[in-house]
């Protein structure tokens, strides 16, 4: 009787541990939370007043204008490695075997029938 | 690491670092007051990052007349090597003209003429970077056989790699002759190009000339036809060499890198069913043609300021490196004349060797009458676009859009041209001559007895438009293969070519034809 109460007492002193622990961090991650929230947005008055611009997108981010700019630099820059085959852009590598076809293949050796390397 | 080693080390780190700088910090500053790069910013400007290897870095000459031993700078004035543009190798040289002003020597000529060699073995393109003010005088004799061992490597590597001549400063006497050996000039900026300096013509016929007026960007591009493209700057010229060089093959054997597809090939434009004008004699600018039925944003003109009555340029469909041939009905009517020939005539010749396909647009009235163009051997010009055509073996195809008049609906890829495929539009009038000056040939008497000549001749032209100005009779005799919407051209011309892809065409062996010159 007297191990099964000592085991009683070990069990809920070691689980009430644990647990007590586990409600302290979550009682400091809430309190984290709740400084880190961004400022409450004022009330609208109830007159109305001008806008005083465009509003940013994304809180705490770039604005609009910037996200524009971003996007319009970006797509110029696509359509220049385009213009010029980059590599992304290319279906297959110049030269490639893979996409070689044979019969051109044959075809430009007889093209090139009197051509030789060494030329002099 | 012992201490002989690292004096070795030393001594190569102290002879890279003097051959990075050139001529000189001096020099290198005047360069850039001038508003010009060095030929290493050069190339680091065109090369993929870290792309570069260098060869022949610390060759110097070894002459020593006129004081020229006090001027041995590793390199000698020109920056060779290997790199990549957007992923491709290349070989590249840059003349340097913080050194001697870039004069070009025997080491020069012995490093460009190994790239030249190792170029055409590897069977990758080759750039040059040109900014000298000529031969290297105090090397006499050597400085001009120097000149004849990068002329012969030109032309041997001609048609078989591309070879392309960025000129950023002057380019004169016989330094010219390379760059004119090459497939493409581009100048940029203030570059100029002459055989013979304003001073020395002053001296010999008295004419006075500036460098610019003599042979600067506008007169190459627009008057001469030397140079096939220009930049206002340095860098743009840069890269418009990466852009050409999309559209090209590595070598002869070998197709230009397919892009892949962002416009769809069944993609059918409506504004080119009203692109012709009611008018037959109303100009329409064929660009617009163009733009409409290939791939968006994909067309590189060749040459346009130069013989602006035909259009040359490299465009894609479907992503595919096509050139494109056309006669500009908003100049000239579209006539041909000399330099459209010779201006055709070449860019045929070209995509023939890269295995570029060719598609010409057809509205041309005739050759351009006239006692100059006769005199000035407009025969022979003609008879180029002929041979071109004839001789080349990349699949062709042709759109006959209005006027296709006599010999120069002939020259302009007829079906007898070894032409593939002949597409007409509905608008297409295919004939020998105009309607007025054939009533005057067939109709004389005719029209001399009637009893109202003018009303006469009225009628005979009618009836003459009638029965010629329309592509059904063509079609008829198999001249043309099909009649097409205009909206169906960019589809029927991507199934076309789709097909043709694989076309292989051999010539008869020969040592080289003998194209009029």
């Amino acid at each position: 009787m007297d191990n099964l109460l000592w085991g009683l007492q070990t069990t809920v002193l070691g689980m009430g541990l644990v647990f007590g622990l586990l409600a302290l961090m979550w009682g400091l991650l809430t309190l984290a939370l709740r400084l880190d929230r961004p400022d409450e947005p004022q009330a609208p008055s109830t007159a109305a007043e001008p806008s005083p611009g465009p509003q940013p997108a994304l809180t705490g981010g770039p604005d609009g204008e910037t996200v524009a700019a971003i996007l319009i630099a970006t797509l110029t820059h696509r359509a220049q490695r385009r213009r010029e085959a980059a590599p992304a852009m290319r279906s297959y590598w110049p030269g490639s075997l893979l996409y070689a076809s044979r019969w051109v293949g044959a075809g430009r050796a007889r093209q090139n029938h009197g051509w030789r390397r060494g030329y002099r | 690491m012992d201490g002989k080693t690292n004096d070795h080390l030393q001594t190569l780190r102290e002879m890279r670092s003097r051959a990075v700088l050139g001529g000189g910090v001096k020099r290198i500053e005047q360069q850039h007051a001038r508003g010009k790069l060095t030929a290493r910013e050069r190339l680091s400007l065109l090369l993929d990052e870290g792309s570069f290897q260098e060869f022949g870095a610390l060759a110097t000459h070894n002459v020593s007349a006129f004081g020229l031993d006090k001027q041995r700078f590793p390199g000698d004035g020109i920056v060779t090597g290997f790199g990549k543009v957007s992923g491709r190798r290349v070989a590249v040289f840059a003349q340097d003209f913080t050194v001697l002003g870039g004069s070009f020597s025997e080491v020069q000529a012995q490093k460009i003429s190994r790239l030249q060699d190792l170029a055409l073995e590897s069977g990758i393109p080759l750039i040059g970077l040109n900014d000298s003010g000529g031969a290297r005088i105090q090397e006499g004799v050597r400085s001009l056989a120097a000149y004849g061992e990068v002329f012969v490597r030109n032309v041997m590597a001609s048609g078989v790699i591309p070879q392309i001549s960025l000129i950023l400063g002057p380019c004169a006497g016989g330094a010219v002759y390379s760059p004119a050996l090459t497939d493409f000039i581009i100048m940029a900026g203030e570059s100029t190009m002459f055989l013979t300096g304003p001073d020395v013509i002053t001296a010999v016929t008295g004419e006075e000339v500036t460098a610019q007026t003599l042979g600067g960007v506008e007169v190459h591009t627009g008057r001469s036809g030397v140079a096939h493209l220009s930049a206002p700057t340095e860098v743009a010229g840069l890269s418009l060499v990466k852009l050409l060089l999309s559209y090209l093959p590595q070598n002869n054997n070998e197709d230009p890198p397919q892009v892949r597809p962002d416009d769809p090939t069944n993609r059918m434009d409506e504004s080119l069913n009203s692109v012709i004008p009611n008018d037959d004699n109303e100009p329409y600018d064929i660009r617009d043609v163009i733009t409409a039925v290939f791939d968006h944003d994909s067309f590189l003109e060749i040459q346009p300021a130069y013989a602006e009555n035909a259009v040359v340029g490299f465009v894609r469909l479907d992503g595919y490196s096509v050139g494109v041939v056309a006669n500009q009905p908003a100049f000239m009517s579209g006539a041909l004349n000399m330099d459209a020939s010779d201006k055709i005539s070449r860019f045929i010749r070209l995509c023939d060797a890269f295995n570029i396909p060719l598609i010409t647009f057809v509205d041309c009235p005739g050759f351009l009458p006239g006692v100059k163009e006769e005199y000035g051997g407009v025969i022979r010009h003609g008879a180029k676009i002929i041979y071109a055509y004839c001789e080349a073996t990349v699949p062709k195809i042709s759109i006959v859009t209005r006027k296709a008049m006599g010999g120069a609906y002939v020259a302009m890829g007829a079906k007898q041209m070894r032409t593939d495929l002949a597409f007409a539009w509905p608008t297409a009038q295919i004939a020998v001559m105009g309607a007025e000056p054939a009533v005057r040939v067939l109709y004389r008497e005719d029209v001399k007895n009637a009893a109202d000549p003018l009303a006469r001749t009225a009628e005979l032209v009618a009836d003459y438009r009638a029965q010629f100005f329309n592509p059904y009779r063509a079609a008829d005799v198999g001249q043309i293969d099909e009649i097409i919407e205009p909206r169906e051209t960019r589809p029927r011309l991507a199934r076309a070519l789709e097909v043709l892809r694989t076309k292989v065409q051999q010539t008869p062996p020969k040592k080289h034809g003998l194209s009029p010159t």
